[in-house]
């Protein structure tokens, strides 16, 4: 059970329970927003790609779940829809992992803000099916396009702060086993 | 990266397909919930924020007044520049109080000049209303003061507040007030602010109407009536009440004076008025003696003259002869 406990995954979640906790936080506080101005990044959708492409065993796909879910609800948003979109992107990309571990960083890039622009037209066209009115599109672009431009940025500072990058090959982890 | 692993994990890939099909059902399920009876599921919201935020409030807290801190922090640096320009702007300020004190004081230096005030010379005799004329077409009073108090025919009446009529026929202990509201009366008056001369024709209406209006246009509901003074029969500047719009699209006036109450009127002493000879000459201006070359007077009196006076007077005295008639037949 020791072992079970050492390895460095659980870590990994649970800093990024704490980081999502941390940018959900960042956005309910009240500091005063004007309405019109235009959105910033999505900062926890940078963050779940960007490891997920690097190590998708540091995120189980019910803690992002959770997470996102969490933060549907705290941010009044209709609660699921954008979790279940997350989801299924996540899945997508960590079922080509063995494919994304050879690119370089400019094709993840765009693989990545491809999938983004995936999910953001999807979240729409099923608000859209619903009936649920929506913010403007221009506004949805804009948040996709900050979080495409902050993507390399999210990448950089994890990889200089929790030393996170794609293993090498052949890497191996506490136990021996390849990565 | 699975299928690299040993052990178990070769049955996992099918089992976390179905997990993941699951899970996304069960949120686009929760999704359709929230669409379809939405008040349940926003109730499950607001107890969850209900939980989770206010024990946040603690952490919010700090870094709110930090954030503010920060932002106080910002202003100040930007405060020299603010100074800079509010004393700009204080500058630019001075001197629009400079010109508007000087503007002050020429306007006080133009109404000098034009003795634009009601002449503080009036004294006035207070008379009380003796009786009153029911007739639905004569509009007048008998006050109790007369000739021998030195009233005369012309004067002006008010009580308290604004013009009530003029005298028109004096006896030796009563006089005749024919009111603004009689079909006889004619006052040139001014509405202001626009300054637009017009006659205050009575109807025997409690709402005479104004005449004669240059421009319609620029008389509104609400402004002030004054008498203008045309014609040397009134003094100008006394008040008569205000335009208002009847339902006819007529300018009417609603008198300041109160005529349910007229209890005692002031007859303004005008000492300037010349002395009336005969009921024709009650308004128009002095005769003067026949001279050879009279279009040389004429001129000189035009000149002297307001070029309303004339045209004023002429109204007022078609208006006026009648009643004064009225006025000494009575009498």
């Amino acid at each position: 059970m020791a072992d079970f406990w050492r390895q460095t995954h659980w870590l990994f979640r649970a800093l990024f329970l704490v980081l999502a906790m941390l940018l959900l936080f960042t956005r309910l506080l009240p500091l005063s927003h004007a309405p019109g101005t235009l959105p910033g990044p999505d900062v926890l959708i940078c963050l779940i790609l960007a490891w997920i492409v690097r190590r998708p065993d540091f995120l189980p796909m019910p803690l992002i779940a959770l997470v996102i879910l969490i933060e549907d609800l705290v941010l009044l948003r209709p609660p699921g829809l954008w979790t279940a979109i997350v989801v299924v992107a996540t899945e997508f990309l960590r079922s080509r992992i063995i494919l994304t571990r050879e690119l370089n960083f400019l094709v993840e890039w765009m693989l990545v803000s491809g999938v983004m622009l995936a999910m953001m037209l999807a979240y729409r066209l099923g608000l859209g099916l619903a009936f649920v009115p929506q913010p403007p599109f221009g506004f949805a672009i804009v948040q996709m396009l900050w979080s495409i431009a902050l993507y390399p940025l999210v990448v950089g500072l994890s990889r200089l702060i929790f030393d996170l990058r794609k293993p090498a090959t052949g890497e191996i982890d506490n136990f021996g086993r390849r990565l | 990266m699975a299928k690299t692993r040993t052990g178990p994990e070769d049955f996992q890939r099918p089992l976390r397909r179905l997990l993941v099909g699951i899970a996304v059902l069960l949120l686009l399920g929760l999704f359709l919930l929230w669409r379809i009876d939405s008040p349940r599921v926003e109730r499950f919201r607001a107890s969850l924020i209900d939980a989770v935020v206010p024990s946040m409030n603690w952490v919010m807290a700090p870094v709110t007044w930090a954030s503010g801190v920060l932002g106080d922090f910002q202003s100040y640096n930007q405060l020299l520049e603010q100074n800079r320009e509010l004393r700009a702007e204080l500058r630019k300020m001075e001197a629009w109080k400079e010109a508007a004190l000087q503007l002050e004081q020429k306007n006080a230096r133009l109404l000098d000049l034009n003795k634009v005030r009601l002449d503080p010379k009036f004294t006035y005799v207070t008379g009380v209303v003796m009786a009153d004329s029911g007739s639905p077409f004569r509009q007048s009073v008998l006050l109790n003061v007369g000739a021998r108090d030195g009233i005369r025919d012309g004067w002006a009446t008010m009580d308290g507040i604004g013009l009530v009529g003029r005298i028109s026929g004096v006896g030796e202990r009563t006089a005749r007030v024919i009111l603004v509201t009689d079909t006889n009366s004619r006052i040139p008056v001014t509405v202001q602010p626009s300054g637009q001369k017009a006659i205050l024709s009575g109807d025997n209406s409690p709402l005479p109407p104004l005449e004669f209006i240059d421009d319609t246009d620029e008389v509104r509901p609400g402004d002030r009536v004054v008498t203008s003074g045309d014609g040397g029969v009134f003094p100008a500047g006394l008040l008569v009440g205000q335009v208002v719009l009847s339902t006819d699209k007529r300018l009417r006036v609603v008198l300041a004076a109160d005529y349910q109450r007229l209890e005692f009127l002031r007859v303004l002493r005008s000492h300037e008025l010349e002395p009336i000879t005969d009921p024709g000459h009650l308004i128009a201006p002095p005769l003067l003696p026949p001279q050879p070359d009279t279009s040389a007077a004429t001129l000189e009196e035009a000149a002297g003259a307001p070029p309303a006076e004339t045209e004023g007077g002429n109204v007022e005295a078609a208006g006026s002869g009648a009643a004064e008639g009225e006025g000494d037949s009575d009498g």
